[in-house]
């Protein structure tokens, strides 16, 4: 009957506490984390936004395309003017 | 039971119901997480549908932009010669001549100091009629859009007779001071600021004197002009034929 009893204020002294105490932690981590979510979120929209113009790469490269060909035909205009050094 | 056993009861309630608060508690949290991670998986997942391209566009860009720099630089060392196209990059762009030039092979050895003015540039733009200069930049600034500067220095590269020193617009002759002030004063004609004259009906305007026609001088042929005649002698009849210096054509007499 001892034992019980010792059993019993062990459960209610050392058990109990340390489960309150472990979940009590892990609650307050999985709190800590909603807040860098939504902070996440709030990065996310905008990284979106921000590349919303990345299809007008396209338009940038075939600019570039062409204004390299241009640079190409003047480059042979100028390699027929010109001489060598 | 005895009372040992309800304490034990007692307390394993307590615990259980300590667990299910906290976990239901954990649970609610969990989902909150769960609902705010589809949401940043649903903008990632854009992100990365944004983003698939871009890496084929740029690389492209990069190869077509490599492909005109090669080119340029390629005509430029052709054209200059490597070590004046080096000096001519490091010019413009300082520190930058040892990142280009890739295909061609960089010159070992130092760096030419290309100055204000290329001349074999600009003697060859000025050969095909190009007055714009090639100038390098310099550590007094940057020349090549100075369009006060640069044309200064294009201006060197044209003759200027009148220039002595500095520009030449600066020493040319002055324009002459006229009126009262003037340092040169004429004389007023007596005619000047009145009414002309009118002359009367049948009156001859007096005009300059007549010009006399020169008299000719003993010509290679001997022959004198105008001689003068006899005073009783009779006036010799026009000849009908046209005289020369040397008297009547062969046919006239």
């Amino acid at each position: 009957m001892i034992v019980w009893w010792l059993g019993n204020v062990v459960l209610l002294v050392v058990v109990l506490p340390v489960v309150v105490i472990l979940l009590k932690g892990v609650l307050s981590a999985a709190r800590v984390i909603v807040p860098n979510i939504q902070a996440i979120i709030t990065v996310a929209s905008a990284a979106t936004k921000d590349l919303e113009p990345i299809p007008l790469l396209l338009t940038t490269q075939s600019y570039i395309i062409k204004t390299v060909e241009t640079v190409a035909n003047y480059g042979g205009s100028l390699n027929v003017i010109l001489d060598d050094a | 039971m005895t009372p040992a056993a309800v304490v034990t009861i007692l307390i394993t309630l307590a615990i259980v119901l300590a667990l299910v608060v906290y976990l239901l508690l954990i649970i609610v949290e969990l989902r909150t997480i769960t609902a705010d991670l589809n949401v940043v998986i649903a903008a990632v997942v854009t992100l990365v549908r944004q983003t698939v391209p871009v890496n084929d566009v740029v690389t492209t860009i990069n190869r077509q932009l490599d492909a005109g720099v090669d080119l340029l630089e390629g005509l430029l060392v052709q054209k200059a010669g490597m070590q004046d196209a080096v000096g001519l990059v490091e010019g413009l762009f300082p520190a930058s001549a040892p990142k280009s030039f890739r295909k061609q092979g960089r010159p070992k050895g130092s760096v030419p100091r290309i100055g204000e003015v290329y001349t074999r540039g600009t003697l060859i733009l000025a050969r095909l009629g190009r007055e714009a200069p090639i100038a390098a930049g310099n550590p007094a600034g940057a020349a090549i859009r100075d369009v006060v500067y640069a044309s200064a220095s294009s201006r060197l590269l044209y003759p200027d007779p009148r220039r002595a020193t500095g520009s030449s617009r600066e020493n040319l002759p002055r324009t002459p001071v006229i009126g009262k002030d003037s340092p040169n004063q004429y004389e007023v004609k007596e005619e000047a600021y009145k009414p002309r004259k009118v002359l009367p009906e049948g009156a001859v305007a007096e005009g300059p004197p007549p010009v006399r026609a020169p008299t000719r001088g003993p010509g290679i042929f001997g022959a004198k002009a105008d001689p003068a005649p006899p005073p009783d002698a009779e006036p010799e009849a026009p000849a009908t034929g046209r005289s020369s210096a040397i008297g009547l054509r062969p046919w006239e007499r």
